[in-house]
Formats: structure tokens, C-alpha cells, sequence
């Protein structure tokens, strides 16, 4: 919720590689080969040194988050020096942060499990995506369904605090069968947390060019709706309720540390090619005042070159390689916060959103709110905190377009 | 310039037919442009109309010929505008002219509307030479189509030139023939002036310009002269010709053609079709013929962003100004706002007008289904002129409705009769002649409510007779109807802009279309929506929009917020061209779903 110091920062480390490129990907990743991959933590501990120069947060972060790509495809050994860089240059949690690695199933093999444990990884989250091996086929993975239950069996083994299961759902001509299947398999294996995502097809990509053409069609939105309702349901009666549209946790403990940040704006810093950082500027920095998480605090992102080849050659010279950049008032703060905040099942603080942004949703979206609790999209409910507005499984199923029904002044 | 040295001409063709490009030939022959300065089609200078590929104003040119016998003659070719809604525009057109060039291609034959103008021509008198084009074209018919021409038109076609103007063959021949065959204006030099008003335009730098034949007398530079119609009193200022460059004279003698600046600033002073007199010296009556352009066809136009109603009114009145055929005044919508009730000389005239104004002001803008200005008797034996349907008086207090009606003219090869008879039909037509031409083509002659063409009877014809029918029409007086206003209500409130006055007899299934129509216009929505179709507040369709079951959610992950924001205020801003009547939200092409109905 709002800008607040209170959450300590998170650090993410962006590792592009894939051993192939899956159909319905649009994330910037590349196959490349060794010698590329060999210097790639070179880079990123160069990018580290330039970063902490001028990263405004003295505070220490206590998530570490090598996302991908593929993170599991770096050594253990290349990773360790990564971490080592991090906490030479940058304020790091004592004792130490909890540190997330992304893996593909046929990575997890009990000797990397060690070697990722050594470097003090509490969380190995498995990109799973089925267990049923025609599924994976069409989604273009490299691993079968029985490689699937073993990586995860084998993670849990190793003794991480939290393995966590990628899935997706909705791909064209799945039924509820199936895709009730996967789930079964996933809560049989028990995994403290689960992500199920839809299947999107992105315009760049082979998937993209395949519905373009005709020769793929999506599953029709009332079946997209059901498989969504299904997943919600059968997740909370076996006991993963879901704590954000695509997430799910056996237990509060289990709920992501570091992508709640992302939610609820706390600072982050994202390093390596693409990764996006956010941090808050003191509203003393713009106007003389001195409140720093208050009500006129400003927000600052940035983002990194996407291509590897342009972001290798600006931390070789030293510089920053930064793609973009944006500074955020406070419509664009609380025009993200009403978005990310519905997207969570806690909803958004009402009483905190009023205080930060002078906006009382309930009164100044009196009418819309009447009419989605009504079409059971919405809820107003009041925590020993206060009041907070929160979607229900029907409202998080279309939350794009519950944020975008508000009356909220946009951004100029 | 002496009478006798002088031809004044138009042509008379269908659309595609090739009157701009034996325009442009006539132009090259006699050198009034050099090939390095001919744009394609110099005569169709306004944008739209070079899109488009149509006339919409007249444009006119005065070629200098010297004939074979090296003789100097001025052709005056005096362009016509080319369509069905410029009807009058036409009829003026062709009278100040002595002869026409009846431009027909070869492959295709005669269509409706050139035998209407050519039917015009032969009734004012006009020499017809007909001109059998594209002769190049592998499906080119010549002889077919010149005993088409002999029969269907009446005229002598033996001795039809037969050229491409494309390439240029035969065009000398036309040039030829423009001398012998059309005969020298006559008019009285002596006499008093009368000139004929046949285009109006306006120069933002120079004021009204107004293209005039000159019939009887001379007209010179700094006289003071009378526009009859009207009756306003103002002075020649400047005289000239268009080569097709403006060229200024000092005089203009009886017979030929010209432009003319007088003092007037506002197009809505002229009227085509006037006549111009001398003020000292005036003529005792004005030339037969003139009328004022009566607008046939109705919509509302509203701007989207209801803060730019001033922009509105003040574009309108800059078109105007350029425009004097289409009125305009202040109306509002309970659904849409503030905005004008616009009338137009017919569909073209209205899409033409409404592009103008989003491409050349800027302005974003919704328009209502279009439709005709119906006579009110009411109980109280008051006679009321509503073109709004939404201004239909009380049903108790009406004593009875009556709507204007066409005399429709209908061309068409007889293998698709049977589906033009249907559509005339449902069109509530009554047919006042059919016949046999000959050469597998029948003529139609259909009595129709302006109201059923004015929706999309163009199309229909063109789909039924896959492109080979064509349509001419008049206005052909008022009839009475059993006429119902239609209500559309969305979530049960009525939306005043999307009311539409129907026949009794069609009501049910134009209301199951219309609600059917709009269920599909209107995007799925975080709420049901409901639109129902009413007369009298009886409720007869209804049509859900079920609501929104699902979005495609993209991850909010690795700290990508920026662009799932940038998605949401472009999805807001989307939203914003979308009409938010209470909750929902309707798409600007809903308030024309009646022009999409399937019939």
C-alpha cells in the first residue's frame, strides 16, 4: 500500500539465459553461448558496483531475487560471486536476506539443491507450468511431467523453506478436466506455494504470430473464466488460498516476501538487462517538506536496456544502463495502487489511500462501488485497521477492468 | 468574344466512367497546362474528392481551341458535380450550357444516373455527343452500348465518338465534334444583363466567388450589379476565366463564362441558381429555374468531448461558409449533450460534411442515425416540422404523419429483377414503371419513402445486384404513413438519440434488429446490460449484454508496474471516446447501429 519506509527494499537480479525459448515467452530473454554466459556475472558485478553508487536507500535489503531467464542455468559458483559482490557493495540483512532462485525443472538435480542451499536460497521456485506432458509439449518445455514431481520432491527434500510451483492454465482447447488434473498433482506434491498463471499470447512472439495467423485460438473468455473460478476454488478448499490474482500460499509465511514489494511500493532494485527499480524521493527533494513517506512523496522508476549486448556495453564503460526512466506524482501513485491493490485479496486500504492521496473512493465512486458489491465483484470490509476495499474471486477475475471503472484523476 | 466563337459544354458520365480523365486530355490538347504541370485529374482538386475518386463541386475551365480551319474557339467546360445529392447543383450546371458530352465506357453501358442527367440535358435542350470511352478494354462492347444509348436515350448515337481517354486516341476527334455538333450560345448582347449563378465557392482571402454564364448583356468590371433571387445590390469587383488558372478580364460578353468577385463575404448570401442583373439597367425577370437548396437528409452531431461544442459551432460556421447547402442548428440530447441538428442534401452530403469536420477542425464527433423531416398534423390542426425524433409530439396529439417521398429511378441488368423487387418491396415501394430496354436491362421507375433510402437502400440495391444497379432519385412530394416513434432504452433508460421513427407494419423487426445490433456494439461490461426496444412504452425486443467474465491478466512481476499502468490509463482513455449513459458505456458507432441492421 503507498509509498512507506516500513518494508526494507528488495534486490533483483535479472539472469537472461535459456537453454530454448518457450512459444508464449516475452520476457527478455536469449539463447547464448559460453562464452557470453561466462561473463555475464562479471557484468552483473560490475552493473552492482555503479548501482550502489547511486541508489538512494541507505536501508538494507533483506529479499534477493535472481529471476530469469533462467537463473538455474548460471553455476552455482558464478551466482555465490554475484551475492559476494552484492554484500560488499550494498547494505544486505543481517543476518542474511532471504534469497529467491527461479529453476527449470531439469536443473534440480540434489547436488544443485545443495550448492543453491549453501548459497542461503530459502525459496526455489520451479517453472513448472504442467505435469501433463502433452501440455508441456505445446508449451514448448524442455522437461516432462514426471521430471516435474521429481524437481519438486527433490527441492523439498533439500530443506528450502519455500518451493514454490509455476503454472499455467488456459491454453487453447484445455479443459477443466485437465487443468483440474494439474492442480491435483501440484497440492498432492504439497508445495508451500503456488503461482497459476493464465496463458497470454503476446504479439512478438511464436505464439503471437500463430493466433495472427489463425493456426492457434485462445479459449474463449467464459472458458477462461471458468478454468480462473475453478483454480480460485479448488486452491482454498485444499487449503492454498490465494493472496493476489496468480498466487497462492498453504500459509501466510509462504506468501512472496520480495514480489509483494512490487505491489505495494516498496523500493526495489533491479539489476541486469530489462530489470525495472523503483524507489520513493523525499518530498523535501521537490517542495522543502520533510515527510518522506507522506502524502507528497514522489515515486522514481527506471529500467535497464533490454538487449544484452547494449546493457553489457554500458556497465563495461562504467555507466549506467538504464533504458528509461519516470517520476511518479501522486495520481500515477494512486492510480497504481488502486491497480496493484486489486489485484490482492486484502484489497486496498481505504483509509490510508484517502490520508496519502485525499481521494475517498467510496464516496467519490459511491455509485460504482454500490453497483460491483452488489454484482458480487467487490467487497467493503472492515479490519480491526480500518476499511478496505477488496475484490472477490469473481472481482479479481476481470481486475483489469474493475481498476479502470474508477474515477480517479490520471496522471499529467 | 463574338457568339459565334464560343461552345459551352459539360459532361455527362457515371462514376468511373472517365470524366475526369477526358477532362484532363481536353486540358493537355489545347495546352492550357503543360504535361509537366498536369497533376492527375487537375479538375477534382479538393482532397476528398481525389480520394474519393467523385465530383463534388463544380470546377470549370476555358480551353482555347484553334480548330483546323484555323479558326479560334473558346470551349467553356463547365464541370458537373457527380452525384445523385447534387442533383440541383447538376440542373444548374447544365444550363448554362448548349451541349453536353454524353461520356459513356463501353464496357459497362448506361447507368442510372447519367440516363437521369442525360434525360435533364435533353429536357433543357442540350446537344448530346455521345462519347463511347474505354474502347481499349478487352470487354469493351461498342456497338452494344451505342444502340443502348439510341435506345434508352433517345438520341442519335451513329455518329458517337469512340476514344480512350486514357491513352488519348479519338480525343482530338471530341474536340472536333465540340465545334460542329454544339451549338454557339445565343442571347441577346443588347439586352440587359442576366448571368447565371452555377457555382458558388468561398476564398478565405478574396470572399464569395461565383462562377456565372453570362446569358444575356455584358457584364464589366466596377458595375453595379443585383443578385435577383436574393435581391442583394453590390458591384462587380473582379472579373475573369479559369484557364484553369484565374485569368481577370475587364468584360464578359453574352455567351461566355467566367468568375465573379463582387463586395459579398458569406457563401450564405448566394444561391446557386441565381440570377445577376444590372442594377442600373435591370432585367424584367430573372432566369427559369432557380430554387432554394432544401436539405433532404437529418442527424445529430455532438463532439465527443462535450467541451468542444463552441469548437463545434464554430467550424460548422466556417463550412457553411463554403457550403451554403447544409443547415445547422443547436439541439441536446439527454444521452449526448449539447450539439446540432444538421440537415443535408443526402448521405454523401452528410459523411462529406462530417469527415470535413474531423480532418480539417479536428473535431471528434458522434452522429446520429440519419433521417428526413416529417410533416406533424396534430389534433389541435397544427402542421409541425419534425426532423428529430426525439421532438415527435405526444402520440395522443398527433392527427396523423406524413414523410417525404422520392420518385426513385432504378437501372439494372433483369438477372437481378427479382431481388431488386424484393428490396423495393420491404422498402415500402410502390412501383410506378417497369421496362424492358433491351440488352438484358430494365428500367425502374419506384415511388419510395425518403426515409427507407436514406438508411442504407444504396448499399442493399449495390449488394443485390452485385454493383450493377444504379440509382437515381427526386424528391417527389409528401405522403402520409402510419409512421411509430421507436425507443431504444439501455438499462432501462430511454436514450434519446437512438429513437427512430419507423413504419408500423416493420416495427417488430426493426426493433428485434436494432436491439440485436446493439448488443453487439456495445463492448461486454463489469455489469449486465440491457437494451430494450419500445413504442409507446410497450416494450417489443430485448437484448443482453451479458457482463465481463474474464481479462487476460498479464503478471505484475519483476517490477514491470509501469507499463501495466500505461495499459490502464490507455484503457481509460479509450474509455473516454465511449458515451457513458448512467453505467455503461456505448461505443460511438452504436448511435448508427440502425445503418447496420440486417434487413
Amino acid at each position: 500500500m503507498a509509498p512507506t519506509h516500513r518494508s526494507l527494499p528488495g534486490l533483483y537480479l535479472h539472469v537472461p539465459f535459456c537453454s530454448a525459448i518457450c512459444p508464449y515467452c516475452d520476457f527478455a530473454v536469449l539463447r547464448a553461448g559460453g562464452a557470453i554466459r561466462a561473463r555475464f556475472a562479471d557484468r552483473l558485478i560490475a552493473e552492482v558496483a555503479i548501482a550502489a553508487a547511486s541508489w538512494p536507500d541507505p536501508r538494507p535489503f533483506d529479499t534477493v531475487y535472481f529471476g530469469g531467464g533462467t537463473p538455474s542455468l548460471l553455476p552455482p559458483g558464478d551466482l555465490a560471486r554475484v551475492l559476494a559482490a552484492c554484500a560488499d557493495r550494498l547494505p544486505l540483512a543481517s543476518p542474511a536476506p532471504w534469497v529467491f532462485l527461479e529453476a527449470n525443472p531439469e536443473d534440480v538435480t540434489p547436488g544443485a539443491c545443495a550448492a543453491w542451499r549453501r548459497l542461503g536460497v530459502r525459496t526455489l521456485s520451479l517453472g513448472v507450468q504442467s505435469f501433463d506432458d502433452d501440455a508441456l509439449r505445446f508449451l514448448g518445455r524442455r522437461h516432462t511431467g514426471r521430471q516435474a514431481r521429481t524437481a519438486v520432491e527433490t527441492a523439498q527434500a533439500a530443506g528450502f523453506d519455500t518451493v514454490s510451483v509455476d503454472l499455467i492454465f488456459g491454453l487453447p482447447g484445455q479443459t477443466a478436466a485437465a487443468w483440474r488434473r494439474d492442480l491435483e498433482v501440484a497440492v498432492g506434491l504439497s508445495p508451500g506455494h503456488l503461482s497459476c498463471y493464465q496463458l497470454t499470447i503476446h504479439p512478438r512472439t511464436v505464439f503471437g504470430v500463430r493466433a495472427a495467423r489463425g493456426q492457434l485460438v485462445e479459449l474463449p473468455d467464459t472458458e477462461q473464466a471458468a478454468l480462473f473460478d475453478l483454480t480460485h476454488r479448488f486452491l482454498a478448499d485444499a487449503g492454498w488460498p490465494a493472496y493476489e490474482v496468480s498466487n497462492f500460499a498453504s500459509s501466510p509465511e509462504h506468501r512472496s516476501r520480495h514480489n509483494r514489494k512490487y505491489w505495494d511500493h516498496t523500493p526495489y532494485l533491479g539489476l541486469g538487462p530489462s530489470a525495472h527499480s523503483f524507489a520513493l524521493v523525499p518530498a523535501s527533494a521537490h517542495a522543502g517538506r520533510a515527510d518522506a513517506g507522506g502524502a507528497s512523496a514522489r515515486g522514481h522508476r527506471w529500467w535497464n536496456e533490454r538487449h544484452l549486448r547494449v546493457w553489457e556495453q554500458y556497465v563495461v564503460a562504467g555507466k549506467r544502463p538504464v533504458a528509461g526512466e519516470e517520476l511518479l506524482g501522486p495520481p500515477a501513485l494512486a492510480s497504481e495502487t488502486l491497480l496493484l491493490g486489486l489485484r490482492t485479496t486484502a484489497g486496498v486500504d481505504l483509509d490510508a489511500f484517502a490520508a496519502r492521496y485525499g481521494i475517498d473512493l467510496l464516496e467519490t465512486n459511491h455509485a460504482l462501488v454500490t453497483r460491483l458489491v452488489r454484482a458480487g465483484r467487490l467487497q467493503v470490509r472492515e479490519d480491526p485497521q480500518g476499511q478496505r476495499l477488496a475484490p472477490t474471486v469473481r472481482g479479481l477475475a476481470v481486475a483489469d477492468s474493475l481498476a479502470a471503472a474508477f474515477d480517479l484523476p490520471l496522471p499529467t | 468574344m463574338d457568339q459565334q466563337h464560343i461552345r459551352n459544354f459539360c459532361i455527362i458520365a457515371h462514376i468511373d466512367h472517365g470524366k475526369s480523365t477526358l477532362a484532363d486530355r481536353l486540358l493537355e490538347l489545347t495546352g492550357a497546362l503543360s504535361t509537366r504541370e498536369m497533376q492527375a485529374q487537375v479538375l477534382d482538386s479538393m482532397e476528398l474528392e481525389r480520394e474519393r475518386g467523385i465530383t463534388i463541386k463544380a470546377h470549370t475551365v476555358t480551353l482555347r481551341h484553334r480548330t483546323a480551319d484555323g479558326e479560334e474557339v473558346r470551349l467553356n467546360l463547365i464541370d458537373t458535380p457527380g452525384h445523385v445529392d447534387f442533383s440541383y447543383e447538376v440542373s444548374r450546371s447544365l444550363a448554362a450550357c448548349e451541349g453536353a458530352l454524353l461520356v459513356v465506357d463501353a464496357s459497362q453501358g448506361v447507368e442510372a444516373q447519367t440516363l437521369a442527367n442525360a434525360y435533364l440535358a435533353v429536357e433543357q435542350g442540350l446537344e448530346l455527343v455521345p462519347v463511347l470511352n474505354k474502347i481499349d478494354l478487352p470487354a469493351a462492347e461498342p456497338e452494344r452500348v451505342r444502340e443502348q444509348i439510341a435506345q434508352v436515350v433517345g438520341i442519335d448515337a451513329s455518329e458517337s465518338l469512340a476514344i480512350s481517354a486514357k491513352s488519348g486516341d479519338g480525343v482530338a476527334a471530341v474536340l472536333a465534334a465540340l465545334v460542329e455538333r454544339i451549338p454557339p450560345p445565343g442571347g441577346d448582347p443588347g439586352a440587359p444583363l442576366r448571368a447565371l449563378v452555377f457555382d458558388a465557392s468561398y476564398d478565405p482571402y478574396r470572399g464569395v466567388r461565383c462562377l456565372v454564364r453570362v446569358v444575356d448583356g455584358e457584364m464589366t468590371v466596377g458595375q453595379p450589379v443585383r443578385f435577383m433571387g436574393v435581391g442583394h445590390d453590390d458591384q462587380v469587383a473582379e472579373l475573369g476565366i479559369l484557364t484553369p488558372r484565374a485569368v481577370p478580364v475587364e468584360r464578359l460578353g453574352a455567351g461566355e463564362v467566367g468568375y465573379l468577385f463582387a463586395g459579398l463575404k458569406e457563401l450564405r448570401r448566394v444561391r446557386v441558381g441565381d440570377t445577376v442583373t444590372s442594377s442600373r439597367q435591370p432585367a424584367i425577370a430573372p432566369l427559369p429555374g432557380f430554387r432554394e437548396a432544401k436539405p433532404m437528409v437529418f442527424a445529430g452531431l455532438y463532439p465527443v468531448d462535450s467541451t468542444a461544442f463552441g469548437e463545434l459551432r464554430e467550424a460548422l460556421e466556417k463550412l457553411s461558409l463554403n457550403d451554403s447547402a447544409f443547415s445547422f442548428q443547436a439541439d441536446t440530447s439527454q444521452a449526448l449533450g449539447f450539439g446540432f441538428r444538421c440537415g443535408f442534401l443526402g448521405l454523401l452530403h452528410m459523411e462529406i460534411v462530417q469527415e470535413r469536420l474531423e480532418r480539417e477542425f479536428g473535431l471528434d464527433l458522434i452522429t446520429t442515425a440519419p433521417g428526413v423531416e416529417y410533416r406533424v398534423l396534430t389534433t389541435r390542426g397544427e402542421v409541425v416540422e419534425v426532423s428529430n425524433p426525439a421532438q415527435m409530439p405526444d402520440p395522443g396529439s398527433i392527427e396523423a404523419i406524413e414523410e417525404p417521398v422520392i420518385l426513385a429511378t432504378i437501372l439494372t441488368p433483369d438477372a437481378y429483377l427479382g431481388g431488386i423487387l424484393k428490396l423495393a418491396q420491404e422498402r415500402r415501394g410502390e412501383q410506378i414503371s417497369m421496362e424492358y430496354l433491351g440488352g438484358g436491362r430494365v428500367l425502374l421507375v419506384y415511388r419510395l419513402p425518403l426515409a427507407e433510402v436514406v438508411l442504407d437502400f444504396f448499399d442493399r440495391l449495390k449488394s443485390v445486384s452485385r454493383g450493377y444497379a444504379s440509382l437515381d432519385y427526386h424528391l417527389d412530394g409528401y405522403r402520409t404513413g402510419d409512421l411509430v416513434r421507436l425507443d431504444l432504452l439501455v438499462n432501462g433508460e430511454p436514450v434519446d438519440a437512438l429513437a427512430t421513427i419507423v413504419h408500423r407494419s416493420g416495427a417488430y423487426q426493426r426493433a428485434r434488429g436494432l436491439a440485436a445490433k446493439l448488443g453487439e456494439m456495445i463492448p461486454r461490461q463489469l455489469f449486465e446490460v440491457v437494451i430494450q426496444a419500445a413504442i409507446h412504452n410497450r416494450v417489443i425486443a430485448r437484448e443482453v449484454v451479458r457482463p465481463l467474465r474474464k481479462n487476460v491478466i498479464a503478471k505484475c512481476y519483476g517490477g514491470d508496474i509501469t507499463r501495466k499502468r500505461k495499459l490502464l490509463e490507455r484503457q481509460k482513455e479509450g474509455k473516454k471516446r465511449l458515451k457513458r449513459l448512467g453505467r455503461v458505456d456505448i461505443p460511438q458507432e452504436a448511435f448508427l447501429a440502425v445503418l447496420r441492421v440486417e434487413t
